[in-house]
């Protein structure tokens, strides 16, 4: 048994030693520049004023002052409406989708590599893309709707429509991302339970309510999780067509942290703000894997 | 040293566009004198810059320095070196020194004043007429002690250009000298034809300021001494007002967000009638395979109540304090900005955005600025004299880049109605006020 037990222990430190190094390079890798971040962001750090970087004499000036900042708070507040936006729409089409090619024939599998098409796209692509459809002097869109007698001003000039013009582009983006989790998830769904539930004459949306719906729940909620934290990072997109404007209407949070940190160069503002945006995405995160079940254990309906 | 222009040299600069008359004789032995010296030198990519490259072999050749060039993008270059001077760096000996951020390098001292070598005769030639460069193009390079520490290379100005000028004449006006007439012509000619009659592009920061100081007012109260914001001023909010119903009542779709290209694009293609712009784009709707190459027109900046203010922009030639090879960097300049390294620049390669006046005066010059019978190097070199009145202070200092920020944003408000003039100008006012104060500046 001593010498089992020997055994293992010499196993586990084997083990370990051959993860060390990865480890390291991983925590340097991963945690290191959000270590750098939090740091500069307790200092004042302006390339332009020699020190600025050691400066650690008032560390919460940058997070005081950003809690008083109507500018930031209202860029947190279009964060909220885009991220919402753009989450809901994109597990509503990729679910909705997902449910309508669940099937095994060549041509959904066709279909399928079809609608993954915008995702696989370089994201400023995506942004060009929409930046001719969104502008009506070059606009296909525009063109059609004023032939069929429904013509509309342009959505990115006008600070009532700009965001969720920017919404659909970003949905339009990652839906094939969505549909591919829960298509996954359906086709996991055991045969079983709906052959019982057809038995018992369970409708269709019975059926998906009552039986696909939990299997696929914590495929749900981590697919939710990513489009959120992905939803926090629309920056080509609102960097090609809207630049932040018109006025502030789509200033998200990162966009604000960028504009503070590479056009005025206060980089210990820009790393507060960052960092209050990571901070605020560990929350979400937590919260969703614990609605999703994930935190209570993850048990199966 | 004393100046000695041998034969050698002269060959050398006769080959090589002049590293002629300035300086120094080469070394004796065969060595030039700057062997062995590496000179690392960066600007923002820009016509001028790339059109620089096909001339540093020869300064390379008749020098024997070995210059490492390097042109990359605006935004990219900026903050790099923001860095790069910021920490007294010696990686560059001769940068460009933008005009947004000159205010902050020359006013912090990053940037060596080049004074000292333009009058020493050891350095620079007395036929390098440093007085020949347009006051207008380099007032923003120069320190409190009035001392020049950048060679400006472009001067760009804002004037204004029809691309249809054929709708205006039809509307029998002409084309516009105030903001009144601006208003006018745009409202006799919006859309008839389908054309709409006004744009400008959507850095507000930049076009907005002309109609500003037009209207009587001003970004800051006394720029560059005085920094209290005006931007809620009756003057601003009056600008704002006009400015912004030009764009909305008389702009196409989409107006409020239209960046240079786009602007440009339509301009070339007639699809936009009159636009207050840059001479480096408004001169393009004259080239042959542009649409409105034969009904462009072009005029000054239009005046308004308080007068005509027409934006210049320059970007110049300067030293890191940081460089270890001032000498040899300054050398590099003097040749750059020689007279006859700009002349053949705008002989062999058609680069008109010059900055010494004896360059501007000439013959050659002016013919190939008449545009569609207009002339615009009279515009150019009247708009360049306009600027050396010194209301583009308000431009170069430090905090500007932020209060910019703050003026695009107040503008695309008013254009896209979310605000009205007041509401958008008094709000940008209290965000300068707050940008202001968090830089620093005293008010």
């Amino acid at each position: 048994m001593t010498s089992a037990r020997g055994w293992e222990a010499e196993r586990r430190r084997s083990f370990l030693c051959g993860l060390v190094p990865a480890l390291a390079v991983l925590t340097l890798v991963t945690l290191g520049p959000v270590l750098y971040l939090t740091v500069s962001s307790l200092t004042p750090l302006n390339p332009t004023i020699p020190g600025s970087g050691w400066d650690f004499s008032q560390p919460w000036r940058n997070y005081t002052a950003a809690l008083g900042d109507t500018r930031f708070l209202l860029s947190v507040w279009i964060q909220v409406k885009l991220s919402v936006v753009t989450v809901i729409g994109q597990l509503g089409i990729g679910l909705g989708l997902a449910l309508l090619l669940d099937t095994n024939s060549r041509f959904m599998e066709a279909i399928r590599t079809g609608f993954l098409l915008p995702m696989v796209l370089p994201p400023i692509v995506v942004a060009v893309v929409w930046k001719i459809i969104f502008t009506p002097d070059i606009s296909p869109m525009h063109r059609m709707l004023e032939w069929v007698g429904l013509p509309i001003h342009s959505l990115l000039a006008n600070g009532d429509t700009a965001l969720w013009a920017i919404a659909a582009a970003d949905t339009w983006e990652w839906f094939p991302f969505t549909m591919l989790m829960m298509l996954a998830a359906l086709q996991m769904v055991p045969k079983e339970p709906l052959e019982a539930a057809a038995i018992d004459g369970a409708s269709r949306t019975q059926t998906f309510w009552y039986v696909r719906l939990p299997y696929i729940r914590h495929t749900l909620a981590v697919t939710a999780l990513f489009r959120l934290i992905d939803s926090i990072k629309a920056f080509p997109l609102i960097y090609v067509l809207t630049d932040g404007g018109p006025g502030r209407a789509t200033e998200v949070t990162n966009y604000y942290a960028f504009v503070q940190t590479f056009n005025f160069s206060y980089w210990g503002y820009g790393s507060a703000v960052a960092t209050l945006l990571i901070a605020g995405v560990l929350v979400l995160s937590w919260i969703i894997l614990r609605a999703g079940g994930h935190g209570a254990g993850g048990e199966h309906a | 040293m004393a100046t000695k222009i041998n034969r050698r040299l002269m060959l050398a600069g006769a080959a090589g566009g002049l590293v002629a008359g300035t300086t120094k004789a080469p070394a004796q032995g065969g060595r030039k004198r700057l062997d062995g010296v590496t000179l690392n030198v960066s600007c923002w990519n820009s016509t001028y810059p790339k059109l620089l490259t096909d001339y540093i072999p020869e300064f390379e050749a008749a020098t024997g320095a070995k210059v490492n060039y390097e042109t990359p993008s605006f935004p990219i270059y900026n903050q790099r070196m923001d860095v790069e001077l910021s920490t007294g760096s010696s990686a560059y000996d001769v940068v460009n020194v933008t005009f947004i951020y000159a205010g902050r390098w020359v006013g912090s001292g990053w940037v060596t004043p080049l004074d000292e070598f333009i009058k020493d005769p050891a350095k620079t030639p007395a036929g390098w007429d440093a007085g020949d460069f347009l006051s207008g193009s380099t007032a923003a390079f120069k320190d409190k002690k009035g001392q020049l520490c950048a060679i400006p290379w472009i001067a760009d100005i804002f004037m204004a250009g029809a691309s249809r000028y054929d709708l205006i004449q039809k509307e029998g006006l002409k084309l516009p000298d105030t903001f009144a007439e601006v208003e006018t012509m745009a409202k006799a000619v919006h859309k008839k034809s389908g054309v709409p009659a006004f744009v400008s592009e959507n850095h507000y920061g930049w076009t907005f300021i002309p109609w500003l100081q037009g209207m009587g007012g001003n970004v800051f109260r006394a720029p560059p001494d005085d920094l209290m914001p005006t931007l809620d001023s009756p003057e601003a909010i009056a600008a704002a007002d006009l400015f912004g119903k030009l764009i909305r009542e008389y702009g196409p779709d989409g107006a409020v967000s239209m960046s240079y290209e786009q602007v440009l694009a339509m301009l070339k293609q007639g699809r936009v009638t009159y636009s207050p712009n840059n001479e480096t784009f408004l001169a393009q709707m004259a080239q042959k395979e542009a649409k409105a190459a034969a009904t462009c027109a072009f005029s000054m900046f239009p005046k308004g109540p308080a007068g005509r203010f027409p934006g210049v922009a320059a970007h110049g030639w300067g030293i890191p304090t940081g460089s270890k090879q001032k000498d040899a960097a300054w050398e590099f300049i003097a040749w750059a900005m020689s007279k006859e390294l700009g002349t053949r620049m705008f002989t062999e390669k058609k680069y008109s955005s010059v900055t010494r006046r004896s360059i501007i005066e000439s013959p050659s010059f002016k013919d190939s600025l008449n545009l569609n019978g207009f002339d615009v190097a009279k515009i150019y070199l009247d708009s360049i004299e306009q600027a050396g009145r010194g209301y583009m202070a308000y431009r170069t200092v430090p905090v500007y880049p932020q209060i910019d920020r703050e003026i695009d944003s107040a503008i695309q408000s008013v254009i896209s109605q979310q605000k009205t003039a007041a509401e958008a100008m008094k709000a940008a006012q209290q965000n300068a006020l707050a940008e202001i104060k968090r830089a620093g500046v005293k008010l």
